[in-house]
């Protein structure tokens, strides 16, 4: 077990490398030297040190390099545009109201998603079935900004009882969150349904019943358990799921998080705030991958061998 | 494995094309496309999700052709109206007939929609049947980059590619949605030509000296279709959604140009007063997003019955 979990773990660096060279080749892409805009001329000697300084001037590879020694020290370097702001002040900034607004939009979808799958699975091919299928089905199509605006529309200005916009008190967060969380409710509630549907054909839920075990504790006991497994796995997709999602829900209810100042910088040009948000969140993503596959191999010990 | 007795019949036809096959007595043929066309009638939901979704397709084609409005004819004395007879979905700020402006930002979301999804599938099949068939340290190799890839949100990546193009249309949007977004497609692509090359109809073409290119434009993908089709309305629905936000966050399709993401974020200005502007272009979308989730699914059961659920 321990060697899976190392083995993963180091797999983890290759994965690193690699998808930060792809966001920095991209970047490059975008080009331009940050330095030479007409608008901010200055004398020869400072235009030297400063490109001397980002290293403006050296290979793309000796570029990446000092990127990537940047990444792991945890310094995404200045911004291009905001003047004495460093990649990393504007992630201190931003990034822990995501964070809380996909932690508690996750833990929505998990509140109300994996009971609705369960009550599905259990009353199977009944009205209740359907109705929860139908009901995660359309919430799984609508995009989130309608539920975002209806929301406001009626919870916020018809009756009032929260503010529209804004990020300070629970108030505040709770159209957010349940914005957010909709889309992987329903997704949560179809995945539940399926594997738990699945579970209870299985032969140890038979014999558990056969030795006479009541109902209740067989789903308790057995199924549940096991129908859990794979929504675990879900976590990972989920999460770029909810990243999508907060750069549109940020917007509508003008969180000041990462995905809206993602927006902004992208409009500002400040590409170096666009690549330490993208190395960021795609950083973050791995890291869940990270977690969850070793979570999948503690649980279910059939797949240590199969992943690496 | 239904797919075999059908190749073999059409690879003796090749060889054989003066024995018509309506000659003689009429067999009943199971042929794969007959039988699956029959089980996906069987399913009402994904029939009913199938004609709307022609019927959405139809709207957003001729509507425009024929409507007497114009999508993009300002007319501030009929601003904000609501749904009436003349204007089916109301009218927008600017006076515009809502009605014949969703057709129109619909055949941009849909082209942009199925657009990138073939885009998805070229990459795809490239990619998975290259891995899948040659095998060993390259299909290795190549899994592995599509581990380190796998569940990057295409949306930071779509705009990094927006940005080095430099200009957004609907074109540079196939292109954009499409870059982050064709890991699932190679891997199932991939597993689909591994399966099959184990088949007995490959060892025997290959027995015979068919030549690689042969046996894989021959034996290989043309049984992968059922997979690609369904791969089709799963895709689709991703990268309408993904427009959508992206023209919604104001880096996509950009107003005054319809897309139904453009059109939703013009409607966020006014949802306040008149959100009937905003609900319009999201349920189009949803409408057309639950469609082809059901289609998939009928498909599915239609094309791939092994894997049906109980």
């Amino acid at each position: 077990m321990l060697k899976f979990i190392v083995r993963r773990i180091f797999w983890t660096i290759p994965v690193l490398l690699v998808v930060i060279f792809l966001t920095f080749m991209m970047m490059r892409q975008i080009g331009g030297n940050p330095f030479r805009h007409s608008e901010r001329a200055v004398p020869e000697a400072v235009q030297r040190n400063l490109e001397a300084k980002f290293h403006v001037n050296d290979p793309w590879w000796k570029q990446y390099a000092y990127y990537v020694k940047g990444v792991f020290t945890l310094d995404f370097g200045p911004s291009l545009v905001l003047r004495g702001q460093t990649v990393n002040d504007i992630i201190k900034e931003h990034f822990p109201k995501s964070i809380e607004l996909g932690l508690y939009a996750f833990l929505f979808a998990i509140v109300v998603g994996v009971p609705l799958g369960v009550i599905a699975a259990l009353k199977h091919n009944t009205a209740v079935d359907y109705g929860a299928m139908f009901f995660s089905n359309v919430f799984h199509a609508i995009p989130s900004f309608l539920v975002a605006t209806l929301m406001i529309y009626w919870i916020a200005l018809k009756l009032g009882a929260v503010p529209t916009s804004g990020w300070a008190t629970w108030e505040h967060k709770l159209l957010p969150s349940i914005a957010l969380g909709f889309a992987p409710m329903a997704l949560f509630a179809r995945l539940v349904r399926g594997t738990m549907l699945e579970t209870l054909q299985q032969d140890y839920v038979r014999t558990a019943r056969a030795k006479g075990l009541r109902y209740r504790r067989v789903v308790g006991l057995h199924v549940l358990r096991n129908s859990l497994i794979p929504v675990i796995t879900a976590a990972g997709p989920l999460l770029g799921f909810i990243i999508t999602g907060s750069f549109v829900i940020e917007l509508i209810f003008n969180i000041p998080g990462i995905g809206q100042y993602y927006v902004t910088a992208v409009n500002a040009r400040d590409y170096s705030v666009v690549m330490g948000l993208t190395v960021l969140l795609s950083v973050l993503i791995i890291f869940a991958n990270l977690v969850v596959d070793i979570l999948y191999g503690i649980l279910d010990p059939r797949t240590r061998d199969a992943r690496t | 494995m239904a797919t075999t007795p059908t190749d073999i019949r059409e690879e003796g036809l090749a060889v054989e094309p003066g024995a018509a096959p309506s000659s003689g007595a009429p067999i009943r043929q199971s042929n794969l496309w007959k039988d699956a066309w029959r089980r996906y009638v069987r399913n009402k939901g994904a029939v009913v999700a199938g004609t709307v979704f022609v019927l959405v397709v139809l709207y957003c084609v001729f509507w425009p052709i024929i409507s007497p409005y114009d999508a993009n004819e300002v007319n501030f004395a009929e601003a904000k109206q609501d749904p009436s007879l003349a204007h089916p979905f109301g009218t927008d700020k600017f006076g515009r007939d809502l009605f014949t402006r969703t057709a129109e930002g619909g055949r941009v979301s849909i082209l942009i929609g199925f657009g990138a999804t073939l885009a998805i599938l070229l990459i795809g099949v490239v990619y998975g049947s290259i891995s899948g068939f040659v095998g060993g340290r390259l299909d290795n190799g190549m899994m592995r980059f599509l581990d380190a890839l796998y569940g990057l949100p295409y949306l930071p990546f779509a705009i990094i590619t927006l940005a080095i193009i430099g200009r957004t249309d609907k074109w540079t949007m196939m292109i954009a949605l499409s870059i982050a977004s064709w890991f699932t497609t190679a891997r199932i692509v991939r597993g689909q030509v591994i399966t099959l090359k184990e088949n007995d109809y490959v060892r025997a073409a290959k027995a015979v000296g068919a030549r690689w290119y042969r046996i894989l434009s021959r034996h290989l993908l043309p049984n992968t279709l059922g997979v690609l089709i369904i791969a089709i309305f799963l895709e689709l629905p991703a990268v309408i959604l993904g427009e959508a936000f992206l023209s919604f966050i104001g880096l996509g399709i950009s107003p005054p140009d319809a897309s139904w993401g453009a059109m939703a974020q013009e409607g966020r200005t006014t949802y306040r007063t008149h959100p009937i502007e905003i609900v319009v272009p999201s349920v189009a979308i949803a409408t057309l997003v639950l469609c082809a989730n059901f289609i998939a699914d009928g498909l599915r059961d239609a094309l791939d019955p092994r894997t049906r659920e109980s």
